[in-house]
Formats: structure tokens, sequence, C-alpha cells
């Protein structure tokens, strides 16, 4: 496989989990504030900070209004992790693997991306900020079946994987911090309803309530979710489950490169990201700084971006 | 002729009001006054071959034709099979649009092409092979060796590369056009990287899904081996004692107007698409630069022009080419196609020699003729044109696709003035021609936001394909262009052009 095919597929994959990821968050965030109504004059402005959009949006408007958060965060081309923006980076990869993906992905894709050309406000209009949203997932759960159900399990498919789980990991991480910096800045709410309302809603982001409730019950606790995102094995979402499946994913990739490219296991970063979220414990992670575990966690997601360019997209 | 006595009866009556029914656009259809209508003759009787088109599409699909267009568009951009407009803001991609009315060649009209066809390419070949050896044909002055020389498409690299077999020209895509005397004649030649087949297989796709029992009944003859019959021809020119030669198609990338296309063929042909960075010259070899490692590539399939293959010897600032790759081929260690240089041959001043090649180098009579040229490098023959400039077409001897051609009675006065500033400046840069009649084809028209549709005459152009092997072969089928806009004479899809699929019959 050509190196170029790899970093398209590598970046297809990333580019559709980052839309993805923020339709959630949208629809999440919309939930939340029709939940538990808000003082807040701002309530859209959490959206930017969790998706580190806040200082473009600051470029272009003076405050964060509900109408301009929503279309700066969902269609606006000048934000370049606009959802729109995330659709057409994905597409111009297709684009170039359209030879190698199967023409039904390919065309879900591109039907996804001409449709997204036509958005504009009048969309949360139309169809509602929830619809919309909730239209815009099962348009995404349609692609992942269409991968699922379609493509051959060989190394190209391996390094869409590499992508999708690569985001995935870093996402589910940035989203555990935001809730603990920016979604619960009154110490005192820690515990109370608004709090427990809020982790229930950033598990929906993730479509992890169910999934949670099953493992641990109706009670929502901080220590419980931070657990379940970040290190049960088998749900799909989890940073460990993530980590697991790039490992896996990068051991085959590594298999059938050439023994001149082979290096040693040990030392890569993605064997210790993956060691560390296999045998950490929450509460050994919470008693010695959550933020810190997870800023960890996304400087290995980078070290990891870092290390399959050099070693398998790069070009000399 | 087959059943066509119900046929003559309704256009003879075009009025009777039953039969205006029956064939709806009879009422309306408005034969062109001088053109050659492909589907009729004067008498109002179908052409050989039509006969069941008419009675079994244009008479029972009439009412379906907005919905069938607009299926087809919606297929075509939804599947992205698209090219991008140069000089169109960034990244619009647009539909090459899609006229259903098909267009039909009888197994004797193309016997005779056939033949023309195979004839004028092998010349061609020929040509180029000389040019870049002995240039037997420049020293015994039956092509003047200064209009070689100052040819902005002579290629002093290609000078010493001897591809496999001598074959030059793979692929060759020739213009032919239809006079009003209905004889069918060479407009222009592409020698250098043709494009359109794609459209010309997507297209019969559509009309299979839409009257598959026609086409069957008709002994359509079908196109799809095209992609098969390439990728032969590309592994006769693999180095020899390669049995299993690798073979790559050449993109310039996803924004090149023929992406498509390259897309397309690659996944036909089952080979890599690759772009110039992808690959790497070492040691006199081609090799592709993969996640496990380098590969070798045998053949490559370019789909970029000369200038820009490889910066070392072409434009430097290429980043779409491959350094060092004239080198590679120089030394045999991987073929190309098509070779360079070979737009030598497709030049426009170059196409006024093309009967004299034909019998310089085969010893035959020209089967297809050629559209009368005039050389504006030549003084008298320059003033003679420039007197009345506003009937010819003016062409630029470099340019392809349409580009730069202007066409006399319907170009302003404004126009006319540029275009002989610029003669005078460069004469040997345009050629005239007399303003060729094209033919015209009843095409569905209007529609959409422009009211109801009509079927109305259209000019048209053929693109037929000839792949160059160890058995010279012609795709039998080709682009039928159309030219949407009333009276226009411009079928280029840059420029306003549609297609149509192109029928010919087994027998």
């Amino acid at each position: 496989m050509l190196r170029r095919i790899a970093d398209h597929l590598f970046w297809m994959a990333r580019y559709l989990e980052r839309a993805e990821w923020r339709a959630r968050l949208a629809d999440v965030n919309y939930h939340l504030l029709v939940e538990s109504p808000t003082h807040d004059p701002h309530p859209w402005a959490p959206l930017l900070a969790v998706t580190g959009d806040n200082e473009i949006f600051a470029q272009y408007y003076d405050t964060p209004s509900e109408s301009e958060v929503l279309d700066f965060f969902t269609f606006d081309i000048r934000n370049p992790s606009s959802i729109l923006s995330c659709i057409n980076y994905a597409r111009d990869n297709a684009r170039s693997l359209r030879h190698r993906i199967s023409s039904e992905l390919w065309l879900e894709i591109n039907t996804l991306y001409l449709e997204a050309q036509e958005w504009s406000h009048e969309v949360f209009g139309t169809l509602g900020v929830y619809g919309f949203f909730a239209d815009l997932r099962n348009r995404f759960h349609r692609l992942a079946g269409i991968s699922h159900g379609t493509l051959p399990r060989d190394i190209e498919f391996d390094f869409m994987t590499v992508g999708t789980m690569l985001e995935r990991a870093e996402n589910v991480s940035r989203l555990v911090d935001a809730k603990y910096h920016y979604l619960l800045p009154r110490l005192e709410n820690v515990g109370g309803s608004i709090d427990r309302m809020q982790w229930a809603a950033v598990l929906r982001s993730a479509s992890a309530l169910e999934a949670y409730r099953r493992v641990y019950g109706n009670q929502i606790a901080v220590d419980k979710v931070v657990e379940f995102l970040l290190f049960d094995p088998g749900f799909p979402r989890s940073a460990h489950f993530c980590l697991d499946r790039l490992e896996a994913a990068l051991e085959r990739i590594e298999a059938a490169a050439s023994e001149s490219l082979r290096s040693g296991p040990t030392d890569s970063p993605s064997a210790e990201l993956a060691q560390a979220l296999r045998e950490s414990s929450v509460e050994q992670v919470i008693s010695s700084g959550l933020h810190e575990f997870l800023m960890e966690v996304q400087d290995h997601c980078a070290a990891i971006g870092s290390m399959i360019f050099d070693k398998y997209l790069r070009f000399e | 002729m087959r059943k066509v006595v119900g046929i003559q009866t309704a256009v003879m009556q075009r009025d009777a009001v039953g039969l205006g029914n029956m064939m709806p656009f009879w009422a309306t259809y408005k034969a062109h006054r001088e053109a050659y209508d492909e589907m009729f003759d004067r008498q109002g009787n179908p052409q050989p071959g039509y006969s069941r088109v008419l009675t079994e599409f244009l008479a029972t699909h009439a009412d379906k034709f907005d919905e069938i267009r607009a299926r087809a568009d919606r297929m075509f951009l939804n599947e992205g099979v698209t090219f991008n407009v140069y000089g169109d803001s960034a990244g619009a991609e647009r539909i090459f649009p899609f006229d259903p009315v098909p267009r039909v060649i009888d197994a004797a009209t193309w016997a005779h092409l056939e033949a023309g066809l195979i004839q004028r390419v092998r010349a061609l070949n020929a040509f180029v092979a000389d040019v870049y050896d002995q240039g037997h044909i420049l020293k015994d002055e039956v092509v003047p060796a200064d209009l070689i020389k100052t040819s902005s498409q002579f290629r002093h690299a290609a000078v010493g590369i001897k591809p496999p077999h001598g074959v030059y020209i793979t692929v060759a895509g020739i213009d032919l056009i239809r006079g009003a005397d209905g004889r069918f004649y060479v407009l222009e030649d592409n020698a250098r990287t043709p494009s359109g087949v794609s459209y010309v297989i997507k297209n019969r796709l559509v009309m299979t899904r839409l009257v598959p029992d026609l086409i069957r009944g008709m002994e359509v003859r079908s196109v799809e081996h095209y992609p098969a019959d390439l990728l032969a021809c590309l592994c006769e020119l693999a180095p020899s004692g390669v049995s299993r030669p690798t073979v790559a198609l050449l993109t310039p990338g996803a924004y090149n107007s023929a992406f498509f296309e390259h897309v397309f063929l690659s996944q036909q042909m089952g080979i890599e698409l690759v772009e110039g960075r992808d690959l790497v010259c070492m040691d006199h070899k081609l090799y592709m630069k993969t996640v496990s490692g380098l590969r070798q590539v045998d053949v490559l399939y370019r789909r970029i022009d000369d200038d820009f293959l490889d910066p070392v010897v072409f434009r430097p600032d290429s980043m779409l080419g491959v350094p060092g790759l004239t080198a590679v081929l120089r030394a045999g260690g991987a073929a190309i196609a098509n070779g360079i240089g070979t737009g030598v041959c497709d030049d426009k001043a170059v196409y006024a020699y093309s009967p004299a090649m034909i019998r310089y180098y085969l010893g035959e009579e020209p089967i297809l003729p050629i559209v009368e040229t005039f050389l504006l490098r030549e003084p008298e023959v320059r003033a003679m044109v420039l007197r009345d400039l506003d009937r010819y077409v003016v062409k630029p001897t470099g340019a392809s696709g349409g580009y730069g051609v202007v066409i006399g009675p319907k170009a302003s006065d404004r126009e006319l003035a540029e275009t002989r500033e610029r003669i005078e400046h460069d004469p040997s840069a345009f050629i005239a021609q007399p303003v060729i009649q094209l033919s015209v084809h009843p095409t569905i028209c209007g529609g959409h936001s422009e009211g109801a549709s009509e079927v109305a005459p259209r000019h048209i152009d053929f693109r037929p394909f000839v792949l160059l092997g160890e058995r010279p072969r012609v795709l039998p089928g080709g682009l039928t262009r159309v030219a949407l806009r009333e009276g226009s004479l411009i079928v280029n899809s840059s420029q306003g052009g549609g297609s149509k699929d192109t029928w010919v019959l087994a027998s």
C-alpha cells in the first residue's frame, strides 16, 4: 500500500470521527440546556471551551450567543474544526481513496458532503436543534455500518481503525477533562443534582448512559463515570477500549511492514498508553490528579500520531 | 431498411393529431436548415440504425425524459462523476450533463471509421518515432523541419528514448465531426493524454439501466472491455524479462479536471493510482513508496503533461512530477504511456500535413479526410485569412480542450481585433479553418427551470479512442459530445457541453 493511501485512510477516519464527536457534543449541550435551565447568559459557550474553539471564535464574534456558536460550530468553514470543515476534509481524503474504498462508502460520504454544503442556520429551524444533530449522528452510524459491512479487514482497514481510535481516545479524555474544568466552575455544585445531570450528559454524549447503567446501576457518581469512560475494557468509546483496538491494528500493520521498518514493540507510546489504561485504577488517578492524568493521555495520543506519521506515512 | 413504414408515415404527417400523441416531439422538431441530421435524412426518414430508437425510445419514453435526465444527473453527482473547471472558484465540481437520446453508428459506417482511425494513429505514431530519431520525413521535406523544431510540443528530451515495440502513442483520442455532406472529418488529434473514456463507460451504464432490452435487441457493441484492453497494451510496454509487470496510473491529483477518470480507470484495471510524490527514481529504476518500503514500477500510464513530468528536465517548479523519470526511461528501467513528446503530432499546424504522413509512412491514401487548414505562418495565406477573419475558425496550434478557439462568425469586433493582433504578433502559433457545420442530433432541451422540455437538434462531435499495441484496436463506441446551447458549436465540457451514449451496432 502506498504511504499516501495510508495517510488518506488515517485522516479520513480521523476527520469523520471528529465530526461525529462534535455532532454528539452539540446534541448533549442542547439537552443539558433544556433539562437544567441556567442563568448563564451564554449557555453555549462551554461548547467552545470543550473543543478549544474559543480563541478562533473570539476573532469573529464578541459574544457567544446561541445562534452564533451553533453556526460557527456546525457549518462555518472559517472554523477549521467545524463539523462542515471536518466533513470537507474527510471527503477530500476519501476522494483520493475512491479506488480503494467501497463504492457504497464513497457514495455515503459524498452524499453527506453534498448535503452539508447546503447547511445554513435554517436547518436548526426546520429540523430543530435536536432533530438536526440526532439525524447527523445517525448518518455517522450509517457510515460506520457501511465501513464495517463493506471493507475487507486488511491493513487499509487497520489504518482507518488507528485514525478512528486515536481520535476517539483523545476526544474522550478531553471531554472528561473539560467537564472537570469548564462545565463546573462552582465547587458547591459538586455532587449536587446539577452535577449528576451534567455527568449523565457527558455519558450520553458518548452513547454510554445505558451501558454505564448496566454496570453501575442508577447511581451517577464522578469516579464511576470516569472509570467507565477511561478504563472500561468493553465499551467501544472508552479510552481503554480505543487503545486496545489501536494497539492491535498497529501490530498488524507492523507485521505487514517490511523487516527494515520493524522495531521492537517496547517503548512505543501506544504500548505505554495502552498499559497505563489497562493497569491504572480510578482511585489512584483521582488522588494523584485527574487533570494531570488526562494531559498524559493527550500527550501520548499526540506522540502516537507522530510515531505513525514518521514510520508509515511520511514521504522521504 | 427495417420496419420504417410506420415512422415514414409519422414524419410525413407529423401534424396529424393521433401521431402527434404517439411521438409528441414531432410537432415541434425543427430540422436544422444546413447541418446534417444524424437521425433523419432530408425527407424525414430515419437514418440507418435509428428506426428502433425512434419507436422504442423516443416514442415510448417521452414523458419520462425530465425524470431520466434528473436521475442521471443525480447519479453522476452523488457518485462524484464530476470534472473540475479551471479558473472557476476553488474546488468547484460539475457534472458533465447527460443527454439520454443515444447516437447510433451502423456497422458499415463503423467499419469505415475503424479502418480510418487505425490508419491514422499508425501514421501519427510512425511520425513521432521518426521525428525523435532520424527525421526522414523532415529531410525529405514532406513536413517542414522548422515547423517541428519550433513546435511548442517538440521535446528535445524525447530524443534517444526508445519505447518498447516503438509504441509512442498507446492511447489516442481522435476528434471527428460530420459535415453537411454527411462525411466524417478528422477535426483534431489527441495523442498526449486524451480523456473522456470513463464517460463512455458510465453513460452506457446509465442507458443499460434505462433500456436494457433495446440495447440487447439492437445488438449494441459493448464498451466495458476497454480497461482490460488498455491494461494489455500497457503490459506489452514492460521492459523485457518482466513477466508480471507492475503498472501504475500517474495522476496530477484530486484537483485535476479528469481526476474521476483516473480513479475509474485505475480501479477498473486494478492498478495503483499514484501521484508524483508517491514515486522515486533510484539506480535507473522507478519505485513507489509503500508502507512496507519501495516497490518497483515497470509501466507508468501517465495522465499528466510532459511539462510537469520531470522537474529535472522540464518545468523545474513542477510539484506533480518525478525527478529523474526521463533518465529512467532513457535507461529502459521503466516505460511510459503515452511517450514523452507525442504532442508534436497533435499540434494543429502539423495536422495540416497528416494526409502526407499517411502516404509517406504507410503508402496508403487517407481513409478519413481532414478539415482544410491554413497555416498562418505563410505570409500569403495569412493575408488571405486576415482579410476575411470573420469567416474562419482560428485555433492556437498547441492547445487542446477548445481553449483559445475563436469562431469568426460568432466573434465580436473586439474579439476579432484581438485575434488579429495575436496572429500578427506570433503567426506560427495559430491556424485557421473554414467554419464547419457540425452535424446535429435530436437532443432533449429545456426542462429543469427552463419550462417544458422538448426534443431539438443540437450540434455534436465524436471522440473515439484508439489503442495502439501489438494489435491496434478501436473502442467500439466513443464520446459523443453535444453543445447544449442552441446554435452553439462548442461541445467542450468546460464550456457548456454535454454527452450522449454512442451505440455502435454489431450488424
